[in-house]
């Protein structure tokens, strides 16, 4: 997701400042991840060239263009979510007799395909009460546990949120 | 201030332990397996993440933060999409899920 970020502004820039980039965002993280020591250096580089490989091959350049604020707004929603949909779900598992009311709902996603679609699909997943179950085309499939609560407006909630992450069109 | 942070972080590890242990009493409750994977995103999500925000709180603006950082973004992206792959086999493999309402559930 960082690397995203940063390349949301460099736009049209070729192949090779976007190698260059992430191969510096990949070394930046071993040397972290190595607290600076240089004594595996080429077991480092391997992975920098491993990581910069597959992360090019997985994502080309210029795919993404991701917006700060909304990327806030985003995070916040999520975790004010998360802990909503949290405490719901402790609670229900920590009833008695646990209340559930668990449905498959059918959702027509407005995003465009690619990442917006699955970054929707997992921030559904990690959110607790909801779990995207299948994705074919623009057809999502969810399973929540508990069918009384407004989900489908909270999931239209998060998809508006994701399309303003990613601008109009991604 | 110090204290501040150690409070916060010390409130976000409880919190995060208490999610863990309600997500694995949920895993053991829950009637059918789409349910169960509820539950265990309840320790994913919420277990983990207050666990680490806690674990951050405590370290301050360190390397250690960065890298906790990182756990963070890994289990951001790996945990969802792990939950997906199981319950989108278990619907293609015809493994129906629970559905009912509330009157039926024991």
């Amino acid at each position: 997701m960082k690397v995203g970020v940063t390349e949301g502004n460099p736009r049209g820039t070729g192949g090779t400042a976007t190698l260059a980039l992430r191969a510096g965002l990949f070394a930046l993280l071993w040397w972290i991840l190595a607290e600076g020591r240089l004594d595996a250096w080429w077991l480092g580089a391997v992975g920098v060239a491993a990581a910069t490989w597959a992360s090019l091959r997985l994502a080309p350049p210029g795919a993404l263009n991701i917006r700060v604020v909304p990327l806030l707004r985003f995070l916040a929603f999520f975790v004010w979510n998360s802990l909503r949909g949290g405490a719901q779900v402790a609670f229900m598992a920590l009833r008695p007799r646990p209340d559930l009311a668990p449905a498959l709902l059918e959702l027509e996603l407005v995003l465009p395909p690619g990442t917006p679609r699955v970054l929707m699909l997992n921030t559904l997943g990690l959110m607790p009460g909801t779990l995207g179950v299948r994705l074919d085309a623009a057809t999502l499939r969810l399973h929540v546990l508990d069918a009384r609560l407004p989900v489908a407006a909270e999931a239209r909630a998060l998809e508006a949120h994701i399309a303003r992450l990613f601008g109009a069109a991604a | 201030m110090t204290t501040l942070f150690e409070i916060l972080s010390a409130l976000c590890l409880a919190g995060g332990g208490f999610f863990c242990i309600v997500g694995g009493i949920g895993l053991l409750r829950m009637p059918d397996f789409y349910t169960r994977v509820h539950a265990a995103s309840l320790t994913e999500t919420l277990g983990a993440g207050l666990i680490l925000l806690g674990l951050m709180l405590h370290e301050g603006f360190t390397l250690v933060t960065v890298k906790l950082l990182m756990i963070g973004l890994l289990i951001f992206f790996a945990s969802p999409t792990a939950s997906h792959a199981l319950t989108r086999a278990a619907l293609l493999r015809g493994l129906k899920p629970l559905l009912d309402g509330p009157a039926e559930n024991k």
